[in-house]
């Protein structure tokens, strides 16, 4: 019941603890509430950014000029939203976001395909097979990764030109996949490392050839790292700006250059809620595939920073 | 021959979308070249770009923004261990934080500067929010002026990296032996000391990963300043890759555009290198103690 | 040095209970081992000891005081943990001293202290060395010292010599038991291995899925088993255990019929505390060095019986031969110069002294 040690027992060590702190059992600790407060602000200040931006895109226009930012819509309408969708500007033409999205669909399965066939088979070759440079080239590529876009960007736009795809989906999809070359062949490289090198041994003596091999044996095994890889790609060339401005031209300009001219290029008269319609549109579709496979994400980023 | 024809794309993508790149780069910046390659060298001259360059005042304000910025962003590191070493205590709801201040890596920096370009709009943004709750005098207003714009600039880079740093320490805090905190809780040691003596100097690498990686994200800076002030007011928030790509696209000067990236590969190698170097005694000392 | 009390302790995670109304006194200055396979919940039991978790219900008295409530830093123990737990990223003195930091000593005290405990566990040479680059003896002895510089009256030790090869294991304990021996600290130990048990304590506590088998000193442990688990689990090679029906025969006296081998064993003359009903079920134990060779005319015994050979192990200073016994095979401990003369399927007569067994209930696992 006292808190005074009797004298007597008293372990020698204790004598200069000082107070002695009580705990009640199942009491939830005053520096708890302080933590989680503070996690609160934190996790406040992340999201309401995104509140705001959501709440106006709802409201009519005579809401958004009164100011109110935090206050959900007395009215919601849809208008934003469709008038972003099909009709917003960019100062050459008034087509919609609709244009971009479809773009950015359309530059997102090349990319994908070029990026993950290529960094793979490579990833795997360095990996699994006797390659005697094997380990200087990955020492390039580890400084590959790092370079940035600018010193290689205008030789690119002179090799895309030259190749005939300036322009053009294929053109952007090319880009990506050299980028992303060094990156991903480092992820599946480490990824197929942790394979036992007796399984391809084995698989070897088994008269399996290289491309027998990578088909039926290290493909089945990769369904994890091709998650998280897709992810990570799936992210980066949607929320691609620089190299689809740069070699995207007119035509297949994706959805955020698209809204970068409307918002932040075009004169003329600025139309909030529609505008930030169409920033939602454009954050869509990768917040979608972090929402629903959040877990993998955030190996994939990890994946990225940690390069071997 | 199978896994060398195999890696034949790769080779050819490293030594020509980057060697030959490279190398071509750097050779043009030697040159006059403006909207189209000019490959003749003048050898009494072959540093007129870099001269141009340095004395150019936009450039010297990217390289001072480009080190506000760093450090600025700095911010988002300590902010990303504080909210690690919270949540790892955190038992309620770790998830649910960690989902939250994750997102918004998956937004798109167009669609975050944007964002924080209508927070900081004075009609719309905080700064009205501010005064309709009756604090008239409430100026938020930063990317109006020259020398707050790039606060506002670092405050959405904190709030798109916050949550990867986040992620980062928490992987590193988690690899730490469950065991070092029993001890210390037995020890008796104040929350502070345990951090500051033992977690922090334990999570050194994760730390300078941290570091390195900001770095290298703060030079490629390029959406951000677009979607936020694109580049205003005036030149105040111009940053090197901005700079860049401005010399080429505005300008048509392929020669003056290829230094200034030529440059900025110099400050990636500068930051590259201590990396590189650090890894390879780190790998060096772990196999010295036999772990 | 204080007693430690537990009191009808109780913890369950969720649903699934660990431990229930365990009872246990550790006297002044004793060393207490909790002994028992992985999952039995003598790890448990000490982390809330040290109050690393929360009971579920009862209390821990340490001295007088009840520490059911308190923090671990206020309950006055040490913990030598089990992966050593040092502080990487400081020297041995420095792990020395971060413990006493908290306790608001003055400098010369802590330093004192850390010399102290150098000499007394011989790393003072290390003392400016970090942990990786220690080896795992001199890190085990840098967390042993770590505990003593705080001069706790309770010391608690948490598996700590699993992670060290055999021979620096035997020497660790010598040095462990002197240890106890000088300074008299009330001491809990937990480890799964029964030599360090047997080596060590004064008083074992044999655990098994969260109730207390059987509390007592080593040798009572090894003599008298209160049940199959201990008989089983103390000693090296296990003990021999015979399944076996009881047997009335007149005036009351009782026999035993292996099932495996057919011979009738006379169970007059054993001290039973609950006399076996005829037809029941019983488990005889014996173990493999208490055989009787001698023959019929030696020690008294309660059967004798007469199996070959499935081999025999030799290990230098004693062997050991596995006889067949049906599908069991029977340990038995054998002088090693005899042992050379053997090969499989010689066949050994051996005998049951009655002074040896031990008759547990089939069903309960109790000894009867």
């Amino acid at each position: 019941m006292s808190t005074e040690p009797a004298t007597a027992t008293m372990p020698v060590g204790l004598s200069g603890a000082g107070p002695v702190l009580r705990r009640r059992r199942g009491r939830i600790k005053g520096s708890s509430i302080a933590v989680f407060v503070f996690l609160c602000m934190c996790a406040a200040f992340v999201a309401i950014p995104l509140y705001v931006v959501i709440v106006t895109s709802f409201k009519p226009i005579e809401e958004v000029t009164l100011g109110r930012i935090f206050a959900l819509p007395v009215h919601w309408t849809l208008t934003p939203w469709y008038k972003a969708w099909n009709t917003l500007c960019t100062g050459l033409s008034c087509d919609g976001i609709k244009v971009g999205f479809f773009n950015s669909l359309a530059i997102l399965f090349p990319s994908l395909v070029l990026s993950i066939a290529l960094a793979s088979v490579t990833g795997y070759a360095l990996a699994l097979w006797n390659v005697r440079w094997a380990g200087t080239f990955l020492f390039v590529l580890f400084i590959c990764a790092f370079v940035p876009f600018q010193i290689i960007m205008i030789p690119l736009i002179v090799l895309v030109a030259n190749l005939g795809i300036y322009g053009t989906v294929w053109g952007i999809a090319l880009v990506h996949a050299i980028l992303a070359m060094p990156l991903l062949t480092l992820i599946f490289r480490n990824f197929y490392k942790d394979i036992p090198q007796e399984l391809i041994n084995a698989a070897i003596m088994d008269s399996g050839s290289f491309w027998q091999i990578f088909r039926e044996i290290v493909l089945p095994m990769s369904a994890n790292i091709m998650i998280v890889v897709l992810i990570l790609m799936i992210t980066t060339v949607w929320n691609d700006y620089l190299v689809g401005l740069t070699f995207g031209g007119i035509s297949a300009a994706p959805m955020t250059v698209i809204l970068a001219n409307a918002v932040v290029t075009s004169r003329g008269e600025v139309i909030h809620n529609v505008n930030m319609a169409a920033a939602l549109l454009t954050a869509i579709p990768p917040l979608v595939v972090y929402f629903a496979l959040g877990r993998f994400f955030v190996q994939g980023i990890t994946a990225g920073a940690i390069k071997g | 021959m199978a896994p060398q024809i195999a890696l034949t794309p790769a080779l050819v993508v490293t030594l020509v979308g980057f060697a030959w790149a490279i190398g071509w780069t750097i050779y043009m910046s030697f040159t006059r070249s403006r909207r189209f390659p000019d490959y003749t060298i003048d050898p009494a001259d072959w540093y007129s770009q870099y001269e141009r360059l340095f004395g150019n005042d936009a450039w010297t304000t990217s390289l001072r923004n480009l080190i506000v910025l760093a450090l600025g962003s700095a911010l988002a590191i300590v902010f990303g261990f504080i909210l690690a070493a919270m949540v790892e205590r955190e038992k309620f709801g770790e998830g649910v934080f960690r989902t939250i201040f994750l997102y918004p890596l998956a937004v798109s920096l167009i669609v975050t500067g944007l964002v924080w370009r209508w927070m900081f709009n004075p009609s719309l943004g905080i700064e009205a929010f501010l005064r309709g709750l009756g604090w008239t005098s409430a100026q938020f207003n930063w990317l109006a002026a020259p020398d707050t714009a790039m606060y506002g600039i670092i405050i959405a880079s904190i709030w798109h990296g916050m949550g990867f740093y986040m992620a980062l320490m928490l992987a590193g805090l988690k690899s730490i032996n469950t065991e070092i905190w029993s001890a210390a809780r037995l020890d008796g040691v104040s929350l502070w000391k345990l951090y500051t003596e033992i977690i922090i100097p334990m999570m050194k690498f994760t730390f300078l990963t941290c570091a390195i990686l900001l770095s290298l994200g703060v030079v490629k800076a390029y959406d951000i300043v677009v979607a936020m002030t694109n580049g205003g007011p005036g030149t105040s928030t111009w940053t090197p890759a901005y700079f860049a790509i401005n010399a080429y696209s505005t300008r048509s000067n392929i020669g003056f555009a290829s230094a200034a990236a030529v440059i900025m590969l110099l400050i990636t190698l500068a930051i590259f290198l201590p990396l590189a170097l650090v890894t390879a005694w780190h790998h060096r000392q772990r196999e010295a103690a036999g772990r | 040095m204080p007693r430690v009390q537990f009191e009808n302790i109780t913890k369950r995670y969720g649903t699934i209970p660990v431990l229930q109304n365990l009872n246990l006194t550790v006297e002044e200055g004793e060393f207490l081992v909790l002994l028992g396979p992985s999952g039995c919940g003598k790890t448990t039991l000490l982390n809330l000891l040290a109050g690393l978790i929360e009971t579920t219900d009862g209390r821990i008295l340490i001295g007088e005081r009840d520490v059911t409530d308190l923090d671990p830093r206020d309950r006055g123990l040490a913990m030598v943990f089990q992966s050593y737990a040092l502080y990487p990223t400081k020297t041995v003195a420095g792990n020395l001293r971060f413990g006493l930091s908290a306790q608001k000593l003055d400098r010369a005290d802590i330093e004192q202290r850390v010399a102290w405990a150098a000499k007394l566990l011989q790393i003072e040479p290390l003392l400016d060395r970090k942990p990786a680059h220690l080896s795992g003896g001199q890190r085990q002895r840098v967390a042993i010292g770590r505990a003593l510089v705080k001069r706790s009256g309770v010391l608690l030790f948490d598996e700590p010599l699993s992670n060290l090869d055999a021979k620096l294991r035997t020497e660790m304990r010598l040095e462990i038991k002197k240890l106890h021996t000088e300074l008299g600290q009330t001491i809990v130990y937990v480890t799964h291995d029964q030599i360090e048990a047997m080596t060590m304590a004064t008083r074992i506590a044999v655990m098994n899925s969260g109730v207390i088998q059987q509390f007592g000193t080593p040798d009572d442990i090894y003599d008298e088993p209160a049940n199959l688990f201990v008989a089983r689990f103390i000693g090296s090679p296990a003990m021999n255990v015979f399944e076996a029906i009881a047997k009335g025969g007149p005036n009351g006296a009782i026999s035993a019929v292996f099932d495996a081998i057919g011979t009738q064993l006379d169970l007059s003359g054993y001290r039973f505390a609950a006399a076996p009903a005829d037809g029941k079920r019983l488990c005889i134990g014996l173990r493999p060095e208490h055989f009787g060779t001698d023959g019929p005319n030696g020690a008294r015994h309660a059967a004798m019986f007469d199996l070959p050979i499935r081999h025999c192990e030799k290990a230098g200073s004693d062997a050991t031969a596995y006889l067949e016994a049906g599908d069991q095979l029977v340990a038995m401990r054998i002088d090693p110069a005899r042992a050379r003369t053997l090969k499989s399927g010689d066949r050994l007569q051996a005998s049951f002294p009655l002074d040896r067994i031990h008759v547990f209930d089939a069903q309960t696992g109790r000894r009867l």
